[in-house]
């Protein structure tokens, strides 16, 4: 399983990459494999407020649903709008393509709550 | 929970595993839902479905215990043929299970129920009150493989051509392995094939002679949205307990001109009150995967529930399969209820995909 290092990491299999004091959000190699084909993304929308936690989305796959969590608190700026029409990127490069949304946090330090790359493949090999 | 006798073949494949009516089977393999969803309609895949039971129905009175316990006509085939057919409740008129029969011999049927309805099917066959009958579970006994797609008997001819050969809704045997195998022209994907059922000593080798003609494998997951597409009903969704074969839309599967058989004077009574909701097909707009127990609405009131739903990857939409008022009719505009999100979509004829 992909796990890199440079990332941070939800316990709902969530990533987060700081860029610029922004937050890109999206899944993990863990979650996408989990949940197999994903077939239809329904992204947060652009000027959404969030709390730690709260549904900003979901992931729907052949089989199973699954809800989105906002990993930190924040405001929506964007979202990977690729998605509509090709919501298998979440499947074939869940660290790039298949981006979700792009965050302001209303605190850039609590990305540092989150987990680090080796507590994360902790969790998903436990 | 049961294995089928390909189980590490699955494993060795890097199949996902998931329990399914009492046995644990090939979700997917490693390429995924979709792609063997589109090798199927474009080419040939195989699914192990030793899930499905074997009843044995041998004996003088086989033909007439079937005839009293089950829905279809069996004076409508004859032997080496292959028919579908219902087990009914006997109070309501209900579908126990939807099976298939194979007539594989001048007394000897072979009865194939979903996988976790075997022992209902068996008991209720043993049940029947005929002299002359003995009924088998044989499931341990054999592998049932379906192959399945446009390509199907092509490949399958290089493995054994008797059992390429076997017409639609056909029964014949065919010799693999120095033992004696069955093929059907029967299937679950709404695309031409056979399903072949194969003795446990000859099931490995058959399998990956199989794979070796260039048919790959294909799981649980594309057989739902391959018989999705195809609108063929699942027992235990479109069927099951308070739905009878009349409400699914399945009226030809009941022999009315037959004797009696258990549940037909309480689906006379069904018949005679008219059905209190039908069977549609809901195409929505985009692809957003409706899912089973959703509710349908029109202008604003619930008229019906969703059954099966789900991404369809030939018309790359979302597709459901519901029950709804009778007065809900093909062209509608409906709003399906995604977990509080209203989903567009339109009442269309079924098949949702239909075979070239």
């Amino acid at each position: 399983m992909n796990v890199p290092e440079e990332l941070r990491y939800s316990s709902d299999h969530e990533w987060v990459r700081v860029e610029d004091g922004r937050v890109r959000i999206g899944i993990t190699d863990y979650a996408q494999d989990a949940l197999g084909d994903v077939v239809f993304v329904q992204v947060p929308e652009v000027g959404a407020a969030a709390s730690v936690g709260d549904t900003v989305g979901e992931v729907e796959s052949t089989k199973s649903v699954s809800e989105l969590y906002a990993p930190v608190a924040g405001t929506v700026i964007e979202v990977n709008a690729d998605l509509e029409s090709n919501p298998e990127l979440l499947n074939s490069d869940p660290y790039g393509a298949g981006w979700i949304a792009l965050v302001e946090p209303s605190d850039a330090s609590s990305v540092g709550s989150l987990l680090d790359a080796d507590a994360y493949r902790s969790l998903t090999e436990g | 929970m049961r294995t089928s006798p390909l189980d590490s073949q699955h494993r060795q494949l890097g199949a996902r595993m998931v329990p399914f009516g009492g046995w644990e089977m090939p979700l997917s393999y490693p390429e995924g839902t979709l792609e063997e969803h589109r090798r199927c309609r474009t080419d040939a895949v195989v699914f192990d479905v030793s899930h499905l039971g074997t009843v044995r129905v041998t004996g003088p009175g086989a033909t007439e215990a079937l005839q009293r316990s089950l829905s279809n006509d069996l004076g409508r085939i004859d032997v080496g043929r292959a028919q579908y057919t219902h087990l009914l409740d006997p109070h309501d008129g209900s579908v126990v299970d939807d099976l298939i029969i194979w007539w594989v011999g001048p007394d000897t049927f072979d009865v194939m129920p979903n996988a976790s309805n075997t022992e209902p099917v068996r008991d209720a066959l043993a049940a029947s009150n005929v002299d002359g009958v003995s009924v088998e579970d044989t499931t341990p006994t054999r592998a049932v493989l379906a192959v399945q797609g446009p390509e199907a008997r092509r490949r399958l001819s290089s493995v054994s051509a008797e059992a390429a050969d076997v017409g639609r809704f056909r029964v014949a045997p065919f010799e693999f392995g120095g033992t004696t195998c069955w093929s059907a022209g029967t299937g679950y994907t709404g695309e031409d094939g056979v399903e072949c059922a194969v003795p446990v000593e000859a099931a490995t080798d058959f399998w990956q002679a199989l794979l070796d003609a260039g048919i790959s494998p294909a799981g649980l997951g594309a057989r739902d949205t391959l018989r999705l597409e195809a609108s063929l009903p699942l027992h235990g969704n479109e069927l099951g307990p308070g739905i009878t074969p009349l409400d699914a839309g399945l009226g030809w599967v009941v022999g009315w001109d037959k004797g009696d058989f258990r549940g037909r004077s309480a689906l006379e009574s069904a018949r005679a009150s008219g059905p209190a909701r039908v069977l549609r097909g809901i195409r929505v707009e985009g692809r957003r995967p409706p899912r089973s127990g959703q509710a349908v609405r029109r202008d604003g009131r619930d008229v019906g529930v969703v059954t099966s739903g789900n991404f369809s990857p030939t018309l790359a939409a979302g597709i459901a399969l519901a029950y709804v008022e009778p007065s809900i009719a093909v062209g509608d505009h409906v709003v399906l209820d995604v977990r509080g999100t209203e989903v567009p979509g339109t009442c269309v004829e079924l098949p949702f995909v239909r075979r070239d």
